[in-house]
């Protein structure tokens, strides 16, 4: 556990956290309201994943339709109380994997386990440890908002004063006698993000959460999504939106063609594939020597002058020596900014043909 | 087997069905039907008809209805829910397959029976108004065994439900075996009776002894059996129409017949928990 101290950007305000190297944080600033998320600095190490238990593993996971894999071989696991985020482009078997981890389709080949519980076995008990947001959101059209979620909940055995406060919760409070055959996509979706936590699960799996959601239904979303990994929940989600997977997941799982092609945190996956950070440093007076500066360090992989800004690709760890270099060369620095390799590139990498 | 997700599954089905006024109006066309048969029964007269001839009529008139009616309930019950992508919510939640099937079954059976009850038990009540001597013990013992012939359908439904890939596809199932059951056995049936048959030999008197096979093929169309179970087991109607042109084996019994219909419910309902436990979702 690392304790540490953090400003906040807006009003300077001091918090101090604590948590594990790698793990994302969501503030809240006591002062001026402003959320964000922190990662704590440092990265999970093998030896400290293996020693968590394993809430989902999924090993040798193989579906084929009409002798053709659509998953082959897939293994990973989750870690309890972590968010894992499972990407792949359109037909890579994402829905498919999930699918079978919840055993609506019958896997060829392979072993998952929930809890510990094998799902194909056991599914009925494992499965009651599992709030499910599918990617088609459905709910039936002729009951209420209520309505829907109450049969959820008697089948849970979750009480409806519990319903009514996550219809409330989601912004659905308003829609009363109105048929869920009526609601927008974006209601109907904030409605499956509402059963997929009835009775706090303390395991979520989310397939596309976001899809079809206004930018506030996004943060409803999102924000819910941390709450419920701040009470131990564990997520495994998958999304398109790659910035948001980004900000919230711990690790990520990217499947391409059936195959699990890579699985690490952001960071990990970036240093597999040599991705380095990108400082932008802003100086009062750009001159070709300060450029040429720059260009000379050792590890440091390209230079871009615009205007008064470089832009420079080169390890995280080359920072002090860029400073340097650059006072050194007579410039002033007025401003340096540090950006990590971004989800958008590692996932590019990974899934190109 | 977890009641509470029977029972919950069973109330939303019948939720669904009272939110969308479907039961109310098969309910309406269901008495008001009867009541058309009632006063209507026979061809050439008018006013209210006896009780013989009214169950005959709307046996005649159910088994194609409630036919059509436990279809359209039951085709979409488990592929429609697949299609629309509410199935692999339920399917999320500790509920099992088997569980779900026998909940919409219970449900959607509810319903059916309930618009029977209700229909035909309104009609009955005007009946008993209008009509003297109405035995009221057999007018009951004709919804329940209606119901029973609506089950049977259900079933079968259901079973296409689980069955085909599509909706589409089950509802093209549906249409083509009530044709099948309504139009075109009972004209296969015949036919191969017919090619057994001496017509040179018949007048309008005669009564047609018709081979045993007949009636064994006869029991594979749950409308045959659940018209013939009516005639035999309903005192009214067996008076009122006689032993009719080709009258029944003497080991047609109710008990065999009624047998045969709820194997026909046992049967399905096996095979659609059976194929919807190895479908994918």
């Amino acid at each position: 556990m690392v304790t540490q101290t953090v400003k906040c950007p807006t009003c300077k305000t001091t918090m101090t956290i604590s948590g594990e190297p790698g793990e994302k944080i969501q503030l809240a600033c006591p002062e001026c309201h402003q959320k964000g998320i922190y990662r704590i600095p440092g990265e999970k190490t093998s030896e400290t994943l293996s020693s968590q238990p394993a809430t989902i593993e999924v090993s040798g996971l193989t579906k084929t339709y009409n002798h053709v894999p659509v998953v082959n071989n897939v293994s990973f696991r989750v870690n309890k109380g972590e968010i894992f985020g499972f990407l792949g482009p359109n037909g890579a078997g994402k829905t498919t994997t999930i699918k079978a981890m919840l055993d609506l389709i019958h896997a060829d080949a392979g072993a998952i386990t929930i809890n510990g519980i094998d799902v194909r076995t056991q599914g009925k008990e494992a499965k009651k440890y599992v709030g499910y947001m599918p990617e088609k959101v459905a709910f039936y059209d002729n009951l209420t908002a209520l309505q829907n979620l109450c049969f959820y909940a008697e089948i849970k055995h979750v009480s409806k004063e519990e319903c009514i406060g996550l219809i409330e919760e989601f912004g659905l409070g308003e829609t009363g006698k109105k048929r869920v055959g009526k609601f927008s996509k974006g209601m109907v979706q904030r409605l499956g993000m509402a059963r997929a936590i009835l009775g706090n699960p303390p395991i979520l799996i989310l397939d596309e959460p976001s899809g079809g959601l206004d930018p506030r239904g996004v943060v409803l979303i999102r924000d819910k999504i941390l709450d419920m990994k701040k009470k131990g929940t564990t997520i495994f989600v998958s999304s398109h939106i790659l910035g948001e997977i980004q900000e919230i997941c711990d690790r990520v799982g990217i499947i391409n063609k059936g195959v699990l092609v890579a699985q690490d945190s952001v960071e990990g996956l970036s240093k597999k594939l040599n991705l380095k950070p990108q400082i932008t440093v802003s100086i009062d007076k750009m001159s070709p020597s300060i450029e040429n500066a720059v260009k000379k360090l050792p590890g440091v992989e390209s230079v871009l002058a615009k205007g008064n800004t470089l832009e420079i690709i080169c390890d995280g760890a080359m920072k002090a020596k860029v400073i340097l270099a650059i006072t050194d060369a007579g410039g002033n620095i007025q401003n340096l900014q540090t950006k990590e390799p971004s989800l958008e590139e590692v996932f590019m990498r990974y899934t190109e043909a | 087997m977890q009641t509470n997700v029977v029972y919950s599954i069973a109330k939303k089905e019948i939720m669904d069905n009272i939110r969308n006024k479907w039961i109310i109006l098969v309910a309406a066309m269901f008495a008001i039907l009867t009541l058309v048969v009632s006063y209507f029964g026979s061809l050439g007269t008018s006013g209210w008809q006896n009780l013989g001839n009214t169950i005959s009529g709307m046996t005649e008139l159910g088994s194609f209805l409630i036919s059509i009616v436990a279809f359209m309930l039951g085709y979409a019950a488990i592929i429609g829910e697949i299609e629309r992508g509410s199935m692999s919510s339920l399917l999320s939640l500790s509920a099992n397959r088997f569980e779900i099937v026998v909940g919409k079954w219970l449900g959607l059976g509810a319903v059916l029976c309930f618009t029977i009850f209700v229909g035909y038990g309104f009609a009955g009540i005007l009946i008993a108004i209008n009509v003297s001597n109405v035995d009221i013990l057999e007018y009951l013992v004709f919804i329940g065994l209606t119901m029973i012939f609506g089950l049977v359908f259900l079933t079968v439904a259901l079973f296409f439900s689980t069955m085909f890939s599509k909706r589409s596809t089950a509802l093209g199932g549906a249409i083509f075996l009530w044709f099948l059951f309504n139009i075109i056995l009972p004209i296969v049936f015949v036919g191969l009776l017919a090619t057994t048959i001496d017509f040179t030999q018949i007048t309008m008197e005669t009564t047609l002894k018709a081979p045993d096979w007949y009636f064994v093929l006869n029991l594979f169309n749950p409308i045959s059996v659940y018209s013939t179970l009516i005639t035999i087991t309903i005192a009214p109607v067996q008076s009122s129409t006689g032993s009719g042109f080709i009258p029944n084996p003497s080991w047609y019994s109710s008990s065999l017949l009624l047998g045969v219909l709820v194997s026909w419910i046992i049967v399905f309902f096996i095979l659609a928990v059976w194929r919807f436990q190895r479908k994918d979702i």
